[in-house]
């Protein structure tokens, strides 16, 4: 163990994993002060450039970013109150009132401080589940590892925030979505409609960064201002350390329920976060201060949201099930390379699970030090209006999704699923448990079929592990039916402590034709794939079945309810908003740019598409057009030769 | 000086509200209230009024007040702290030992964290 925690960090000294680290470190802290990137958009973002790598240099740079994304998240939401993610507003409650009495200094360094703690307890937390978990994951056969991916769509479905149901149909959908291309047993293709590029499957990069990338720039796209206040610092750095180290207690316990949150599926840094606020509010004698720059609502979500992304690698690397939508990509970047997690994992590849540790703990410290060294800089880049980076972004999105497979299909599934992205995003469908569905979806088919084969009838129903696991599986949806329960009985007044976020501002047009378009999409998709499978050989066709069953139970149930509540609304509900409009537009926007890529090639698209994206969408003036372009061209010709990076071609390139 | 009435569209926050405002007149003091149901429940404009107008004719004002914590317990006492209240009025219901070892009870939480004396009423009376 210790051997090879050793060689681990031995082997850290390598400069190519190093510089790799860095560049990881350097790009999670500035994707985490874009608004609504995340470990998500980092993860997916970097993943392309990862694709001609060795294992150990992917993995440096990708955790690298991933451990830093949620330290200078913080830095936009205490100096402005507008948080650069959703886990970050947490933070905005007490560090912007902080900011706004001039101790902007002192917020930023219980901030940095907290986040560096909290990612050191949570690379310690994986290090110690690796002996804990160690006897029991090597005792797990196929029928476990089945329950397992079953467990991992199922929790992640329950534990989102919002419906329950809509949750179960998001996850249901995901696993169809994942299961398009050649099936695991049969080698026969399934919903490919006969296309060639659907036979690989769906690229995961281009889902990612779809579902979640492109819906999250299309909805924000139409901030064309920046924030204009002038930010003071202000003094105080060497009282916030002292403060720091007065609420070590608090740190600990916030990271302590980061991890757990990272540990159960589909919560995320977002709900991690305001447990560690509400435990905080909740063990404080004098609640006084909080909400107006109290430094223990700062310390402890802090470093929850840090550790958060340690504790979802811990079910990930150990079990196979994504504890997040980043560990999820990252799940499937280690499948590329053929390293299963799972019992796998921990057998030949112990190495790579300290490499790890190691880099998400240095990542930590080092991440935590650029912060402060270059709070200014990082000060100044947080008052770019939005659309102007959404410009840059969808150029880089869509040139990370066509390095996967090459192929521009891939860009145009990215841009239908952006736009289906954005309606569950508005319409509050949890999009978490359809990734990890999607993503699970071939190992959930491939250890039913190892389970069938092995084991007489249900058989393997019975073994121990595979019991408890049910009892797992079971357990949160009877609770959650409770819960349902009550709240319609208004019985829930005094239940328990409340840590949820206080209002539901993230999906502006739920229960309105929008979330009834989406409940029919999500209905005539579940119909088509059982009507597709039908034509399966009986093996390929069994999963694909259940799950769309499954799916179309779900929805029709959804379906209900969102006809009934049409019927009874006497008030017109939202229709064709604004926002809606110009997220719709964007999206053409993006349709647009991928057509010029189809016909003239990359460089060409982006050279006509950024400056008119500029000029017309973000309004910025005609200097900020041509230096923008001209710096992304230079980057673009540049990259090929720095990086193993493919620029899509177009037709007209083939005629020459 | 002040009351503060912890209120939810229930029957024990119905009977918080009716001692409340017999306390507040009683001991001469102002009204708060803080709403501690799920979702934005604020009473009925007309009630609010009418609460309003009793207070006014004995020379006392009312107040509704919420703070930016989720947790309802955590917020009635961070208020109570924060305008340094006389005494606190809360609304119990028969909660079994079982469900408030699962789910807990908000009720508990402000009558153990509260730093002021906490008046608590039931509706059936028993």
């Amino acid at each position: 163990m210790l051997d090879s925690a050793m060689a681990a960090l031995a082997s850290l000294a390598d400069p190519s994993l190093l510089l790799m680290l860095l560049i990881g470190v350097v790009a999670g802290l500035v994707m985490g002060l874009i608004p609504g990137l995340g470990g998500t958009g980092a993860v997916a973002i970097l993943l392309p450039i990862t694709f001609g790598m060795e294992p150990p240099q992917a993995l440096a740079l990708l955790i690298g970013a991933l451990a830093v994304v949620h330290t200078s998240d913080t830095v936009s939401a205490v100096l402005l109150g507008a948080p650069g993610s959703a886990s970050a507003s947490v933070t905005m409650l007490d560090g912007y009132s902080m900011a706004k009495n001039g101790q902007a200094a002192r917020a930023l360094t219980l901030a940095f401080l907290s986040s560096m703690a909290g990612g050191i307890i949570g690379a310690i937390g994986l290090t110690l589940a690796i002996p804990l978990a160690r006897p029991l994951v090597l005792s797990f056969a196929s029928p476990e590892l089945f329950m397992l991916t079953v467990l991992g769509v199922a929790l992640a479905a329950v534990l989102s925030r919002g419906n329950i149901i809509k949750g179960v149909s998001a996850g249901l959908l995901g696993l169809v979505l994942g299961m398009v291309g050649t099936s695991p047993t049969t080698a026969e293709e399934r919903f490919t409609f006969g296309s060639l590029f659907l036979g690989d499957g769906l690229s995961l990069v281009a889902v990612a960064l779809g579902i979640f990338g492109l819906a999250e720039i299309a909805s924000r796209a139409s901030q064309r201002r920046g924030q204009k206040q002038n930010v003071s610092l202000g003094g105080g750095w060497g009282k916030g350390i002292r403060e720091w180290l007065s609420h070590w207690t608090q740190v600990i316990r916030g990271a302590l329920i980061g991890i757990w949150a990272g540990v159960l599926p589909g919560v995320g840094a977002t709900a991690g976060t305001w447990l560690a606020y509400g435990q905080a509010v909740a063990t404080a004698k004098d609640k006084r201060k909080f909400g107006k720059g109290d430094p223990r609502g700062i310390v402890g979500p802090e470093s929850a949201n840090n550790s958060v992304e340690a504790g979802d690698l811990i079910p990930t690397l150990l079990f196979g099930i994504p504890g997040g939508v980043p560990s999820a990509m990252l799940l499937g970047m280690l499948l590329t390379y053929g390293i299963q997690p799972g019992p796998s994992i921990i057998t030949e590849h112990l190495d790579l699970m300290y490499l790890i540790v190691w880099s998400f703990a240095i990542a930590s410290v080092l991440g935590a030090l650029f912060c402060f060294l270059s709070v200014k800089q990082l000060a100044k880049l947080t008052k770019v209006p939005f659309a102007v980076l959404a410009a840059g972004l969808v150029a880089i999105m869509l040139l990370g999704s066509f390095q996967e497979g090459g192929q521009l299909g891939d860009l145009w599934v990215m841009i239908i699923l952006g736009v289906f992205g954005w309606l569950l995003k508005s319409t509050g469908f949890p999009r978490a448990p359809f990734l990890i569905g999607f993503v699970l979806a071939i190992p959930l088919e491939r250890y039913y079929f190892l389970t069938d084969s092995l084991y007489n009838g249900l058989d393997w129903m019975a073994r121990p592990g595979v019991l408890v696991f049910l009892a797992i599986l079971i357990l949160p949806i009877v609770w959650s039916f409770i819960k349902f329960l009550r709240a319609r009985k208004q019985a829930n007044l005094d239940d328990g402590h409340r840590d949820e976020r206080p209002e539901d501002d993230e999906s502006p047009l739920k229960n309105s034709m929008w979330s009834l378009a989406a409940a029919g999409i999500f209905t005539a998709a579940f119909a088509a794939a059982l009507i597709a499978s039908a034509s399966f050989s009986p093996e390929a066709r069994l999963v694909p079945q259940l799950v769309s069953i499954g799916g179309l139970v779900f929805s029709a149930i959804l379906l209900f309810i969102e006809v009934r509540v049409r019927l009874r609304a006497r008030t017109v509900a939202a229709g064709w908003t604004l926002d809606a409009g110009f997220a719709l537009k964007t999206f053409l926007w993006m349709t647009g740019f991928l057509a010029l890529t189809a016909a003239f090639g990359y460089i060409v698209a982006v050279t006509i598409f950024i400056p008119a994206f500029l000029l017309i969408v973000a309004r910025a003036r005609l200097k900020v057009a041509i230096t923008y372009t001209l710096v992304l061209y230079v980057a673009l010709l540049a990259l090929p030769s720095l990086l193993p990076i493919d620029l899509p071609q177009g037709w007209l390139n083939t005629l020459i | 000086m002040t009351v503060l009435v912890a209120y939810s569209p229930a029957a024990e926050g119905r009977e918080a509200l009716t001692t409340g405002i017999t306390e507040a007149l009683l001991r001469k003091t102002d009204l708060l209230i803080v709403n501690v149901g799920r979702g934005h429940h604020d009473l009925d404009p007309a009630e609010m009024q009418e609460l309003e107008a009793q207070l006014r004719a004995a020379n006392l004002t009312l107040t509704l007040e919420s703070s930016v914590l989720s947790d309802p317990g955590d917020a009635v006492i961070q208020i109570a702290q924060d305008r340094n209240v006389d005494m606190i009025v809360v609304g119990l219901r028969h909660r079994s030992m079982v469900g408030k070892l699962i789910l807990g009870s908000t009720v508990q939480r402000i009558l153990l964290d509260a730093t002021c004396p906490v008046l608590a009423v039931r509706p059936d009376g028993l």
